[in-house]
């Protein structure tokens, strides 16, 4: 291996994969395939449900622990945030989006230790952007009526139906794109950056490169960018759903 | 798998994952934080109900004892009226008493008095008679011309005057 095969983009210097399969099975004559984002998925449900159940421990009216003061931040945070962007009657929806910023953001921070991100599969975030979809047009028809709905298609002018649905079907593919994009994007600068610092040590024989640059380079694309495109996609997701939301409107 | 694939396996199980994961904020974190916070919520409600029924409670026992104190100045001031007036009567009464012992002594002493120069005057009635007889026994006995007769009326005159 040596500095022209990264240069050409060596196999077996930076290899960027999907998630490999942990095991298969068939459900019906579909194939189901356990893949590596699903277990680390698993991982990141065992360990965030073990937290609040440590947050949630032993809790007081009065002489609070720190953690209880932790716990009551987040969730008031949370509230204040879906109070503010969706509007006061979707107060119950803060656990989802509390739930999906977590998930994004572990599933983005995963990597620090090694696992493979979660939203570095496509899969993950798409299924968070049709779980989005599914949510707004259920508001949407809820909110306005089932003609109401179908009448948003040719408005302002029936010609306009195609692009209006095509806006519609834009919106979890953007979503999910985006996020996913940005994820692997900074994976993949990562692995291309780590390659080649690992290739300047070789030659020079010192490992000053390797120490230190990565960490910098880590804080950015997996905290920063994790954090960041997990907040987008929350915000997205509330923004999206008041807006077809008719209370909202009034 | 390939780079990027939509793979409906994983979407299902992410979707579970999902729901899961909202089951558990939603159960272990918002449900118990909510049902605490609303303790919370629940018990400072009470302490404003307290201090709102303590502050209630206090107003109307101020009330009560300054309408108590009012009774008790308006009764010490009935007392003391009462007080007054009694101490006047009896004031009034041991004047009288006084008085009236004062006028009883003075029309005592005035009859006393009296009854002093009744008697006074009767013994120089006595006295002065006794005199005039002398004087008259002693004119009897010498023949006096009127020069002694003159000076003997007034020597006699001067002794009733030192008597008296």
């Amino acid at each position: 291996m040596n500095f022209s095969d990264f240069l050409r983009g060596s196999p077996d210097g930076v290899n960027v994969s999907g998630p490999k399969i942990v095991c298969s099975f068939d459900i019906g004559g579909i194939t189901i395939n356990l893949t590596e984002t699903i277990v680390v998925s698993w991982i990141i449900i065992l360990a965030v449900t073990l937290l609040l159940l440590w947050l949630t421990s032993d809790l007081k009216t009065k002489n609070i622990s720190k953690k209880q003061a932790v716990a009551e931040w987040a969730v008031k945070t949370v509230y204040n945030l879906v109070d503010d962007t969706m509007g006061k009657h979707w107060h119950w929806f803060a656990p989802y989006i509390a739930a999906l910023f977590t998930f994004s953001i572990l599933g983005s921070l995963i990597s620090m230790i090694g696992l493979r991100s979660v939203t570095a599969d496509f899969n993950a975030p798409l299924t968070w952007a049709l779980i989005t979809f599914v949510i707004i047009h259920g508001t949407n028809i809820k909110t306005h009526g089932l003609g109401g709905y179908f009448k948003g298609y040719v408005d302002p002018v029936p010609v306009m139906l195609p692009i209006n649905v095509l806006s519609e079907l834009a919106t979890p593919v953007s979503m999910s794109l985006r996020h996913f994009g940005n994820v692997v994007s900074g994976m993949v600068i990562t692995s291309l950056l780590y390659y080649a610092l690992s290739l300047i040590t070789a030659k020079i024989g010192v490992a000053f490169c390797t120490i230190g640059i990565p960490a910098v380079l880590s804080l950015y694309f997996d905290l920063f960018s994790g954090f960041m495109q997990a907040f987008i996609f929350i915000m997205l997701t509330m923004v999206y759903i008041s807006n077809a939301d008719a209370r909202s409107e009034s | 798998m390939d780079f990027l694939t939509i793979d409906v396996g994983t979407i299902l199980f992410t979707l579970i994952n999902t729901g899961l994961i909202f089951l558990a904020f939603k159960l272990i974190l918002f449900k118990r934080i909510d049902a605490i916070l609303e303790q919370r919520q629940h018990e400072v409600t009470d302490i404003y109900h307290k201090a709102d029924d303590a502050l209630t409670s206090a107003n109307a026992d101020k009330e009560k004892y300054a309408q108590a104190v009012a009774g008790a100045k308006e009764e010490a001031q009935g007392i003391i009226q009462r007080s007054e007036k009694i101490a006047r009567k009896q004031g009034d009464a041991i004047l009288e008493k006084a008085r009236q012992e004062a006028q009883a002594a003075r029309e005592k002493s005035a009859i006393e008095t009296e009854q002093e120069v009744r008697l006074a005057r009767t013994e120089l009635q006595k006295e002065i008679s006794g005199l005039a007889v002398q004087l008259a026994e002693k004119i009897m006995e010498k023949e006096i011309n009127p020069d002694d007769h003159e000076r003997l009326i007034d020597d006699f005159i001067q002794h009733i005057g030192d008597e008296s």
